[in-house]
């Protein structure tokens, strides 16, 4: 019933990491909930039934949790339903992960064969005899991608993720995303174990994708939560294109750099999970102080809120990976696993690899971009608006459980071999050889790449030199007792004041330009002219909204779609009894005629006519005179 | 080891003379009259004995910033390939660690720009995420392609390799990595088709924007890592394009690498003469161009056989 192995006690370990330092959090905020009771129940039930999905050793137990889970969330999500856009957004979500649901379901079924209590080493058993095992890899992808959040299964994210009350958002996007990852390793090696190679490039591309997409959106995006939520669909796009590199090795029979790439991929889910919950913790607390979620209202909040803001610089180096930050070192992992393409004879698979690669260096920089928008807006600069005038720094319990979290975050980059023996164990678990020794030769100093003549980095002697360089230069600077002197900003000569500062829309402009095919944005900007002037104006208003390209073609089109057809066959019941019989002998016509071009000899010529006489037929019998 | 420390501190000491050099060039070649080439270090100590001015609406980005801006820079320094045969050199720090330092080194800046709540700081913040944001997978894939030829990730230990061998075979690719490499070069130290680093008009400027609101110490300590930057930049171009010069004695491999310097510095100085500053959504042909290059770079090494 249930299996605890390394993969799972290290899942556990991902969500417990997760889980305690929001438990402080949570308590903190629990004052500003109404329905108390409520909450609690379905937050820690949520928290439990993450714990269950990772540690279930048969279907029956893994969905019964699967649901839970989703069922928790949802309530979460409702938790303070103050606008409709709330219940907009657990709907989607509610719908989105049903859809999900439904095809892990067909995939268990087909799995085992019916029995929904046999273990895995069963399903392995009946997932090999099935004749089409790629239907249920797609199975497993919409299942679980679905919940992830990846291109194009993400778009519920930005509307779910920034609608839940902050500690659950932290847990949603930092914790329960990774189960689904989760999912993957575990029926992926477990169940389907010998990959065809394409399986791997399926995953690698949507993970290049996802990343760039998400990284895309996130710049455009001004509600603070929306841009973490689609920070997620890049982190997970990233964490993608590691497993989709890991089975491609695996395929190609390069193990060793397999298991590395594996690694990296786990290794950034720690990552994405230390630093995207302590990310959104002190959103949480920002949108805690000043009750609004879009950014342009923020500014100057590091000076009332000081814990926060530095959490929160942290996290972005992370997240944006900068050296010696934990998210740096994972990203280096996957980039090192790409490197070493160099060693995959399939030319034409050697040749898109480097594609992957730029996708991501792309990504790191967009991400570099996105957080500076995102810290710079926030909390620097002058106060946006009467709300953030008005902040304090939040309560204890709430500064514990963001200390907590950065705490984590700084433990993975300090003890980085440490949790990289247990991420090894996983894969000695799911049966490779352990590559710790290669990763870490002489001692925790330096890590190096498996590949040949690969790449090495020392987190720790970057991490000191860093720290070393930067306080000998202060030390310089105070011994040198240069005098200071405080005065109002030059600017030119212009007087600074809130409004003449950069807004986020203006910071992320350039790039929304280079990217004007993919956002399409609406631009609403209206102006107070004077005396007809069009250049001088008093007042004036600019705002840009960005839809996704993905909702609008996969979603909105859809919805569309089933509207028109609607449409017709509402029509079609209001007609008179003839125009049917019309129709019955229209669509016997159809069936002879194309029972003898597919069944018999085919010519071009009877094709022709009879396609004259189909037309002629549907103009004078169905459709009839125009009135 | 000796020599390994000689070489950063004769190239941090030359940075100053490097940007001055360039600005000299290029005023003579414009039939000004050149200021003098030392006018780097004049600078730099009359800063010094200026008073800091801190704004009051700036938080303690702006006090601890420009010390995090200067110290990655002056990190990568100490990771530059050899420049002398037999000299120390740290061969394993690959180029992503390089880039991650001075991205960091960017990432600093910027908040910089936007803690002094000008309009201006915000304006070159921004410009800077833009131009960075599309230099980065150009650099990657094009140090990526330079590593591939010398066989090895780490870059100091690139740099040796393509000096004891040179891929003759892969002079193609070789070739188109050194062009995107010398855009890259141009982006990253705002030189003229991208930024211009002598105006102050505010549609030009991009480096010059962010550190509006520096003074004193500040500001030298910024100048100094944009100087370092360059130089930086222009080193690896010498120790990875022009992989020659190494096997000579101490002081005329030394003299041989810092002809290279000047010989980059004047090609700088050439083409900032001769081109004219992009509109700033120009600058994607650009760099795309840089990208461009770079994968056929790639491309060339692996259908020519690795």
């Amino acid at each position: 019933m249930f299996v605890f192995d390394w993969l799972s006690l290290i899942f556990v370990a991902l969500i417990l990491l997760g889980a305690i330092p929001n438990i402080f959090y949570s308590s903190g905020y629990l004052p500003h909930i109404e329905r108390k009771l409520h909450y609690q129940l379905h937050y820690f039930a949520f928290i439990f039934s993450m714990l269950g999905v990772v540690v279930s050793a048969n279907a029956l137990v893994f969905l019964f949790f699967w649901e839970l889970m989703s069922l928790t969330s949802w309530q979460l999500i409702l938790t303070e339903v103050k606008e409709n856009a709330t219940i907009k957004a657990a709907r989607f979500y509610f719908t989105m992960t049903h859809f999900g649901f439904l095809f892990l379901l067909l995939f268990f079924l087909i799995v085992t064969d019916g029995d929904l209590t046999v273990g895995f080493a069963a399903m392995k058993l009946s997932a090999s005899h099935f004749a089409y095992p790629t239907l249920l890899f797609f199975f497993l992808l919409l299942g679980f991608l679905s919940k992830a959040g990846a291109v194009p299964l993400h778009v519920w994210l930005p509307y779910a993720h920034p609608q839940a009350p902050s500690p659950v958002s932290a847990l949603m996007s930092g914790v329960m995303l990774k189960v689904a990852i989760y999912g993957m390793f575990r029926f992926l090696f477990d169940v389907l174990y010998p990959w065809p190679i394409e399986w791997g490039i399926v995953i690698l591309t949507i993970g290049a994708l996802s990343s760039l997409v998400g990284v895309l959106y996130a710049l455009s995006e001004h509600d603070i939560k929306a841009l973490l939520a689609n920070h997620s669909i890049e982190n997970i796009g990233i964490i993608l294109i590691g497993f989709g590199m890991g089975m491609i090795f695996d395929t190609l029979g390069l193990t060793t750099l397999s298991s590395f790439a594996f690694i990296a991929a786990i290794f950034h889910t720690f990552n994405h999970m230390s630093f995207k919950s302590l990310l959104f913790m002190g959103a949480g607390s920002v949108l805690h102080q000043t009750y609004t979620k879009n950014m342009e209202k923020y500014g100057g909040l590091i000076k009332a809120m000081p814990v926060t803001a530095f959490t929160f610089l942290i996290a972005a180096i992370s997240i944006s990976a900068l050296p010696p930050s934990n998210g740096f070192l994972s990203e280096w992992m996957i980039f090192q696993s790409m490197l070493s393409s160099s060693h995959i004879d399939n030319i034409s698979l050697k040749l898109a690899i480097p594609f992957a690669i730029f996708a991501l260096a792309m990504t790191g920089g967009l991400a570099i971009a996105c957080f500076v928008k995102a810290y710079g807006i926030t909390f620097l600069g002058l106060h946006r608006s009467t709300n953030a005038k008005h902040t304090h720094e939040v309560n204890f319990l709430m500064r514990f459980g963001m200390i907590l979290m950065t705490l984590v975050v700084i433990s993975l980059m300090l003890f980085t071999p440490f949790y990289m023996h247990y991420f090894d164990k996983v894969m000695v678990g799911l049966g490779r050889a352990s590559i710790y020794a290669q990763i870490f030769p002489n001692g925790v100093w330096n890590m190096h790449s498996v590949g040949i003549n690969g790449g090495i980095v020392s987190p720790l002697i970057l991490l000191l030199s860093l720290g070393g360089v930067t306080a000998f230069i202060m030390f310089a600077y105070k011994v040198f007792g240069i005098k200071t002197r405080i005065h109002n900003s030059w600017a030119c000569g212009y007087k600074t004041s809130a409004k003449t500062q950069y807004t986020a829309t203006g910071f992320a402009g350039p790039i929304r330009r280079l990217f004007d095919w993919l956002y399409k944005p609406e631009e609403h900007f209206s102006k107070q002219t004077i005396a007809g002037h069009e250049t001088k104006f008093d007042d004036s208003h600019y705002e840009v909204h960005v839809k996704p390209l993905f909702e609008k073609v996969f979603y909105t089109s859809i919805v569309k779609a089933v509207n028109f057809t609607s449409y017709w066959v509402y029509r079609l019941a209001h007609f008179e009894q003839t125009r049917y019989a019309a129709m019955i002998f229209n669509i016997m016509l159809v069936v002879l005629f194309s029972y003898r071009i597919f069944a018999h000899d085919f010519s071009w010529a009877t094709f022709v006519l009879e396609f004259f006489v189909m037309m002629i037929s549907v103009r004078i019998l169905i459709i009839g005179d125009k009135k | 080891m000796i020599l390994y420390f000689v070489t950063i501190i004769l190239l941090v000491l030359i940075a100053p003379l490097l940007l001055s050099y360039i600005k000299a060039t290029k005023m003579m070649l414009l039939f000004k009259r050149p200021i003098s080439i030392f006018q780097g270090y004049r600078d730099f100590s009359k800063l010094m004995h200026k008073e800091t001015i801190i704004s009051e609406e700036t938080s303690a980005i702006t006090t601890y910033a420009p010390f995090l801006v200067l110290s990655p820079l002056l990190i990568v320094m100490f990771f530059l390939p050899p420049v002398v045969h037999g000299s120390y050199y740290v061969s394993f720090v690959d180029a992503f660690t390089i880039t991650g330092l001075i991205s960091l080194s960017t990432f600093f800046l910027m908040l910089l720009g936007l803690d002094s709540a000008s309009a201006f700081g915000g304006m070159g913040s921004s410009r800077e995420a833009f131009i960075s944001a599309l230099v980065e997978p150009a650099m990657v894939l094009t140090i990526f392609s330079v590593s591939l030829m010398a066989g090895n990730l780490g870059v100091g230990q690139a740099g040796v390799n393509l000096a004891q061998h040179f891929p003759q075979e892969h002079m193609a690719s070789f070739l188109f990595a050194g062009i995107s490499f010398f855009i890259l070069l141009m982006a990253e130290n705002g030189r003229i088709p991208v930024d211009n680093p002598e105006t102050h008009l505010e549609l030009t400027m991009v480096h010059e924007a962010m550190i509006l609101d520096l003074t004193g110490v500040y500001l030298a300590i910024i100048e100094t890592a944009s100087s370092i930057k360059f130089v930086i930049f222009a080193s690896l171009f010498a120790s990875l394009f022009m992989p020659f010069g190494l096997e000579f004695t101490a002081p005329i491999a030394f003299l041989i690498f810092i002809v290279k310097l000047f010989f980059i510095a004047t090609l700088v100085a050439l083409l900032e003469v001769n081109t004219a500053k992009l509109r700033l959504f120009k600058i994607p042909n650009l760099l795309g161009l840089a990208i461009v290059f770079a994968f056929l770079s790639l491309i060339t090494f692996y259908v020519l056989g690795a």
